[in-house]
């Protein structure tokens, strides 16, 4: 794979000057022969400044209005006692001031490309040009939201480089911003690939000529639904529910006398009743919130390969998204079993990319069966084993520290529950109980990290195991590892353990695999990278010290 | 200090980045493989500068304490008391024991192919990254280090978990290292992802 340094990020501490020797930055790869570019549609026409679409002047008003729907009916609401008059009249004029001024991005905004850059103009008094070097588009996403999708638009979202900072035209017509995408997409990718002769990752790479030909990898099974009140991702819309319902509950008059009235039925009911009833509703209302959330997120996911190496993740009911990776990107993927979910046999799989989504990872299946997980993982990562394969454990000294670290709960909360009793002159039995649960449930939970706790290797992967309710398994690209942490905190010293950190561009930007023998995490990091460790490999491995025990695991 | 004259870019290229299809399924049982300390120590005038500075900061801390302890409270309780003297053999640890703790673990080395950092007093953490894989190198030169002449070195990697910084160089020395660096990393191709 040839590859090319990357220039600066826009606003980030600009890096040294690339010595005398190295390639000039915008060159193409010095090897290879020349590439045939496809065309550009005209969407991509070279040379011309193009505005965004004009729908556009209709979803700004709309959206300012939106925006403003909320404070402005709080101060509507505010000045009810005073003249109503005046406040319509305020609210009139600041509105449309509002609305006016939710236009200027449009006229401001201009983009253009030339041969090898897109740049994108904006500001109307402090002018700002981005740029970005056509050969390094990594990702190109497109989002409509519901008003978006009424008018034919889609935002276009290009991502170039390590860090998360992104292109966005908001927005395009459907048609051109599809075209756009591929028109870059393949553009990026036939100037990537490599010269014949190098393998890429040992995938066949369809050559840029070859008939299209996409490959499904996953498509929504709505049997899948049934994990859907498994999962607590829903918890947040929940949340967010409440807070803006408790927004109105203030604005609501509340009768004073009704209230002793219903007082008084509740009374009368037997709270049983009215306990259980509660939960039933509760129980229901969570079900059919966390379903809804579950199909208004995941309507219509596809993941498909398609020819040149992408990846396409395209879903949502009234939100469409539509993320395009370059498969070169992907480091690597990470399945997620939360508590409630593991109990049904269900996970989550989201992939290590460099550049691209939120935080370099990229969902790209709902809860869903484990095996479908590891079946897809398995694809994406052309290779069976990272997501099945029996972890290595990290042996009796790293179960001893998870045990005893996870008493820590146990000093924590029984710290309180001591000054409670001091307090109020608890009987003897109140604290003691709650330290025998206490300890009993940090010892299960100290366990079952350790359980989570793991590692290997595979021809092409680094595996990470981690998480104590929500089991994680992290698969990494040995030849995406960048670095290497060795760890030891005091307390790992004194039990000769260690957590080796790799480091990588992909993702959450670094692995861990936590708490292995201080030797086993070297040989692990020589293993998975061979060659580098090497020339610092010697000296004679020193005996851990034990400490059988005591207080020495903290 | 090893010199990067002379090294292929390919071979500074190789270390990680090669495919690791073609080697067989590695094992990680070569019982024994343990990581020497890196060559180099940082500048003696490193205890200097660290007993500076600590003087500085944690000597701050204990002119606060002793001014309430002594001048401030009404009555000298029990727990003041075991507060203040905490923050007195702080003041003592910090000065005396830190720096030259800091300046016997810290350790560094730059090869062709890798840096390779040692930090930490009580914990320890062992930094190691590939040349090829290197985007920055800063140096570092606050205006009490300048007093020492000092200067600290930061290699930043494509992570932001991954920086190496060899903190307290002697400045001609690190300009070399600097020099260095920039000279073996510039040979590199790739975007260092």
């Amino acid at each position: 794979m040839t590859e090319r340094p990357l220039p600066p990020p826009e606003g980030a501490p600009v890096p040294l000057p690339p010595p005398s020797g190295a390639p000039a930055r915008d060159l193409p790869p010095p090897a290879g022969p020349p590439v045939d570019l496809p065309p550009p549609p005209e969407v991509a026409r070279v040379g011309v400044w193009h505005q965004l679409n004009p729908k556009m002047l209709l979803v700004y008003p709309v959206r300012t209005a939106g925006a403003l729907a909320l404070p402005f009916l709080i101060a509507f609401l505010g000045v009810r006692g005073g003249s109503p008059d005046w406040a319509l009249q305020f609210g009139g004029i600041f509105a449309g001031l509002a609305v006016l001024g939710g236009l200027i991005p449009w006229f401001t905004t201009r983009y253009r490309f030339t041969e090898t850059q897109l740049q994108v103009r904006r500001g109307l008094l402090n002018r700002s040009v981005v740029t970005a070097p056509l050969d390094r588009v990594r990702s190109v996403d497109l989002e409509s939201s519901l008003l978006h999708r009424v008018l034919g638009l889609a935002k276009v979202k290009i991502g170039t480089g390590v860090d998360d900072t992104r292109i966005e035209l908001d927005a395009l017509g459907t048609a051109e911003a599809v075209e756009l995408q591929r028109y870059l997409l393949t553009r990026s990718e036939a100037v990537d690939a490599p010269p014949p002769g190098e393998a890429l990752t040992g995938e066949e790479v369809p050559a840029p000529g070859a008939a299209p030909r996409e490959q499904v990898l996953a498509e929504i099974d709505w049997s899948w639904l049934r994990f859907a009140p498994f999962s607590l991702s829903s918890l947040a819309i929940v949340a967010a529910v409440l807070g803006v319902g408790s927004q109105f509950v203030d604005e609501v008059e509340i009768d004073s006398e009704q209230v002793q009235e219903a007082w008084g039925w509740v009374v009368a009911q037997s709270i049983v009743v009215l306990v259980g009833a509660l939960l039933l509703a509760v129980l229901v209302g969570w079900v059919a919130l966390s379903t809804l959330n579950y199909i208004v997120q995941w309507w219509n996911l596809r993941v498909v390969r398609q020819p040149g190496g992408t990846l396409k993740v395209t879903r949502g009911l009234i939100t469409t998204r539509s993320t395009t990776i370059e498969e070169a990107r992907v480091r690597g993927v990470r399945m997620v079993e939360p508590l409630l979910l593991r109990l049904v046999r269900g996970a989550e799989l989201s992939t290590l990319a460099t550049g691209v989504g939120q935080g370099g990872t990229t969902k790209v299946l709902p809860p869903s069966p484990r095996e479908v997980n590891q079946a897809v993982g398995a694809t994406l990562l052309q290779e069976d084993e990272p997501l099945t394969i029996r972890l290595r454990e990290h042996g009796p000294a790293s179960r001893r520290r998870q045990l005893v670290r996870a008493q820590w709960t146990t000093v924590s909360v029984m710290v309180p529950v001591l000054a409670l009793t001091w307090w109020l002159s608890l009987p003897w039995w109140v604290p003691s109980g709650a330290f025998a649960v206490l300890v009993v449930l940090s010892w299960l939970l100290g366990a079952e990290t350790y359980r989570n706790l793991g590692h290997a290797l595979t021809a092409r992967y680094l595996v990470a195991g981690s998480g104590t309710t929500q089991r994680e398994r992290t698969a990494l690209e040995r030849a995406g590892i960048i670095g290497w942490v060795v760890r030891q905190s005091f307390f790992q010293r004194r039990r000769g353990l260690a957590t080796l950190v790799a480091t990588t561009a992909a993702g959450p930007e670094h692995v861990e695999v936590a708490d292995l023998p201080l030797e086993t995490a070297i040989a692990l990091a020589d293993a998975a990278t061979p060659g580098l460790l090497d020339q610092f490999a010697g000296g004679p491995p020193s005996p851990p010290r034990h400490h059988r025990g005591g207080w020495g695991d903290l | 200090m090893t010199t990067g004259d002379g090294v292929e870019p390919q071979q500074a290229a190789g270390t990680l980045g090669t495919e690791a299809t073609a080697t067989p399924v590695p094992e990680p049982a070569r019982g024994g493989l343990t990581l020497r300390d890196p060559a180099h120590r940082v500048c003696r005038r490193a205890i200097a500068y660290w007993t500076v500075e600590s003087l500085l900061w944690s000597g701050l801390l204990l002119v606060a304490a002793t001014v309430v302890y002594f001048f401030v409270l009404p009555e000298r309780w029990w727990w003041v008391t075991v507060l203040y003297a905490l923050v007195v053999v702080e003041f003592v640890v910090d000065v005396l024991v830190k720096p030259r703790w800091r300046y016997a673990v810290h350790r560094w080395e730059v090869t062709p192919v890798a840096v390779y950092t040692r930090t930490g007093w009580l914990s320890r953490e062992q930094r190691i990254a590939p040349l090829s894989r290197v985007q920055t190198v800063d140096t570092k030169r606050g205006a009490l280090m300048r007093l020492f002449r000092l200067a600290s070195i930061t290699v930043t990697t494509a992570s932001a978990a991954g920086p190496i910084t060899i903190a307290a160089l002697d400045e001609d020395e690190a300009q070399r290292v600097v020099a260095e660096l920039t000279e073996i990393t510039g040979r590199t191709e790739g975007d260092a992802t």
